[in-house]
């Protein structure tokens, strides 16, 4: 959904959190985090040349507790593309990085229902080659309940029941070291919700208040089937 | 074989008559030997019930929004319609005061789930999370004139009233006609399709499963959750296969054909459970004997060890104790008399019923009364605010598991058509179906009940 169908979405029905709770739309919402340079599971820099193109990557950022998916679009290019969260405002979504301006990053936790990737599961994914639930090639589909989302034009919707786009994390590319870099990311009014939502669940995995610290220097990048034990096919 | 034959030829005749003869079984001699005292259309204008004092709440701080039923479709709406018209002063009125959830009850069984699953959600954290009042209540009854809804703990006053309570059961459609059969099969036999202790019970029956038939009835209509009893037969099955057990499962079904996903469920029987699942079609319960345990179908009688016996069903009884209820030309199930794209009653746009008690053709199922309460809560947003509202279909997404050792499920994804010049719902639409069992789909279905729970309990 671009800016200009969300305000008139807001007008129409207000359903956006940024109109029921009487904001105005929020400006800039693309947030500064420490930076976090992304590494391979063995700890060595992970570079752009080595990002596949048959699944998307996972690593946490800016929180140990969200996980964002690292795609590369092949031959896609990615579109800056105007969208809005309803609670975290407006915002443009970054343009690809790396050497092929192809690499891009997203919160990897759905919109609908916030399912995401954990060590055991995941319902969500980059269906490279497509998927049962749409004919086109390189989206990102949720199985839950089936949204279906273009990680070309900033992980906007394409179908299903998600209300807005998966939000974008900034990647800077080190054309000296073929290095990537986490800089920033829209979503902190979400990762509250998204903390509160789950948080039995993270304080067993990362103990009391371990989601919500920062990665640190480094995040880990690796493939989702590594990530997750078992990874929905739909 | 001539049994066969028989058998389809009297489908054929039946359709035809089945299509018409729903208002008669609703008010002809079988609800009158069911101890009603009137033909059920004489409810419309049923005096107010009131327990003549106002339920203790805080002063309404915007447009009072009541909801009637704490299920999937109430526990969406309040949340939903908070969200989008903050000014409203939502109440939820539950009549339970511990949440358990119909949809994936049927995990419990071969313990794929544990009953946490189902039942770690509290209405007060889904009130507290998302600013609203849960009352535990029972809705008794309505004055429409002064805008009063009353429960057995005071009356409330409202702007708007959704009322949601689900379903009840029909056994006179199923030939039980008698009250002393009728709570014997309440209580010793449930068709597990409404209320927690349900649940429980079937969930003792399977554990407790030695061997024998057990018997797992499917009725014919609109009933609640097509592929579930299909679903409970293979996750019966799946026991017995697991256990060694000498048993089998006789599925009684109403309809010709399985329902839905019928490719998934077939291929389940056969290659998992031949011998084990024993598939009766056209086979609609005509009568049961409790104390001899056995089932009568039209052409045959079926004995069994151990049963769940799920009868017809029809909108909560509330819908009709109110005089809510739509006229036998446009529901056979005393669903509400609502506009069919923005669930208002017929007359008036204070009044709405939502979840199973409808009458449109959807699938009785939680993922559509999850996704059509997200859309009635834009109704009522605008409806507040004087605005108008396009209609959206509701998303019926229902996965089965066919097996449990290990676990193993089908799907089907589903929207709906409006024909505006009809004025009516076309059926299915969009619809994506896989009818392969696989873990993946497993786990998944796993995770699309996690998320329902999400969205209905937190914020
Ligand atoms: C065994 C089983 C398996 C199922 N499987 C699936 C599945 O796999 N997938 C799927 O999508 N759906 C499934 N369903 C269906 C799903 O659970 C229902 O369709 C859905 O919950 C309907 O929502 P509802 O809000 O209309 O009714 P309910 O969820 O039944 O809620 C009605 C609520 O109203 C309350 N109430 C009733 N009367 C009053 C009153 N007078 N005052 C106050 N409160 C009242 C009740 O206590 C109840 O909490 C299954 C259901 C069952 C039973
Ligand atoms: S949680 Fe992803 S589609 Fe529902």
């Amino acid at each position: 959904m671009d800016r200009r169908s969300f305000v008139k979405t807001c007008a129409g029905t207000a359903i956006a959190a940024a109109c029921w709770r009487g904001h105005p739309a929020l400006a800039a919402a693309m947030a500064d985090h420490p930076p976090a340079r992304l590494v391979n599971a063995d700890g060595s820099p992970l570079k752009a040349a080595d990002v596949t193109t048959t699944e998307a990557l996972v690593f946490a950022y800016p929180y140990r507790g969200i996980p964002c998916f690292l795609i590369n679009l092949g031959g896609r290019a990615a579109h800056p593309t105007a969208l809005a969260s309803p609670e975290d405002g407006d915002y443009t979504s970054p343009a690809g990085a790396g050497p092929h301006a192809n690499l891009v990053a997203c919160v990897a936790i759905c919109m609908h229902q916030l399912s995401y990737p954990t060590p055991d599961y995941s319902a969500i994914r980059y269906a490279a080659s497509g998927s049962p639930l749409t004919d086109a090639p390189g989206l990102i589909v949720c199985c839950t309940h089936g949204s279906v989302y273009d990680p070309a034009t900033g992980a906007a919707r394409v179908a299903g029941p998600a209300p807005n786009a998966l939000l974008p994390a900034r990647l800077a590319w080190d054309a000296e070291s073929d290095g990537l870099i986490a800089t920033g990311c829209v979503g902190d009014k979400f990762f509250a919700r998204f903390f509160d939502a789950y948080k039995s669940d993270l304080i067993d995995r990362f103990g009391p208040g371990g989601y919500r610290q920062p990665v640190g220097e480094t995040a880990v990048a690796i493939p989702l089937s590594r990530y997750s034990a078992a990874v929905s096919t739909c | 074989m001539t049994h066969e034959i028989d058998r389809r030829h009297f489908l054929k005749m039946s359709s035809t008559v089945l299509a018409a003869a729903p208002a008669v079984l609703a008010t002809g001699p079988a609800a009158l030997a069911a101890g009603a005292a009137q033909p059920a259309s004489d409810k419309q204008g049923a005096p107010f019930v009131s327990t003549h004092r106002m339920l203790d709440l805080p002063k309404a701080r915007g447009p009072r929004l009541v909801i009637i039923g704490g299920g999937t479709s109430g526990l969406t709406i309040a949340k939903y319609a908070k969200k989008a018209y903050p000014k409203f002063d939502v109440v939820l009125v539950e009549k339970r005061c511990m949440y358990s959830s119909c949809f994936a009850s049927n995990l419990w069984y071969p313990g794929i789930i544990d009953l946490e699953f189902l039942a770690d959600h509290s209405f007060l954290d889904a009130a507290h999370n998302s600013d609203y009042i849960y009352v535990n209540a029972t809705c008794i009854g309505l004055d429409r004139a002064s805008r009063t809804v009353a429960t057995n703990e005071g009356d409330i006053k409202y702007d708007f009233l959704v009322i949601a309570p689900g379903i009840s059961y029909d056994y006179d459609k199923i030939g039980v006609h008698d009250i002393d059969t009728k709570v014997a099969l309440r209580q010793t036999y449930p068709g597990g399709f409404i209320c927690p202790t349900e649940h429980v019970t079937i969930h003792r029956k399977v554990r407790q499963f030695e061997g024998g038939v057990f018997i797992q009835t499917v009725p014919s209509g609109n009933y609640r959750c097509l592929p579930a009893p299909y679903e409970r037969a293979c996750l019966i099955a799946s026991v017995i296969k697991h256990n060694k057990l000498k048993g089998k499962v006789v599925v009684l079904d109403a309809n010709p054909e399985i329902t839905i996903k019928a490719p998934g469920f077939h291929a389940a029987f056969d290659e998992l459970y031949k011998g084990i699942i024993e598939w009766h079609p056209t086979s609609a319960v005509t009568g049961v004997d409790v104390a001899q345990r056995t089932v009568h179908t039209e052409f045959d009688s079926y004995k069994f060890d151990d049963a769940a016996i799920y009868p017809n069903i029809r909108a909560a009884t509330l819908i009709e104790e109110l005089g809510l209820m739509a006229p036998p030309t446009k529901s056979n199930q005393k669903e509400a008399n609502i506009d069919i794209r923005f669930y208002n009653l017929i007359g008036d746009e204070h009044v709405y019923v939502t979840g199973d008690s409808r009458p449109m053709p959807y699938s009785k199922s939680g993922n559509t009364s999850n996704s059509e309460g997200h859309y009635v809560a834009k109704v009522l947003a605008a409806r507040a605010q004087g605005k108008d509202i396009t209609w959206t279909s509701p998303q019926t997404l229902c996965y089965s598991m066919v097996d449990a050792f290990p676990k193993q499920a089908i799907w089907v994804d589903t929207y709906y058509g409006y024909d505006a010049t009809k004025d009516a719902i076309t059926g299915f639409k969009d619809t994506k179906v896989d009818n392969t069992r696989s873990e993946a789909n497993g786990a998944t279905y796993l995770e699309w009940a996690h998320g329902l729970y999400r969205d209905m309990f937190k914020a």
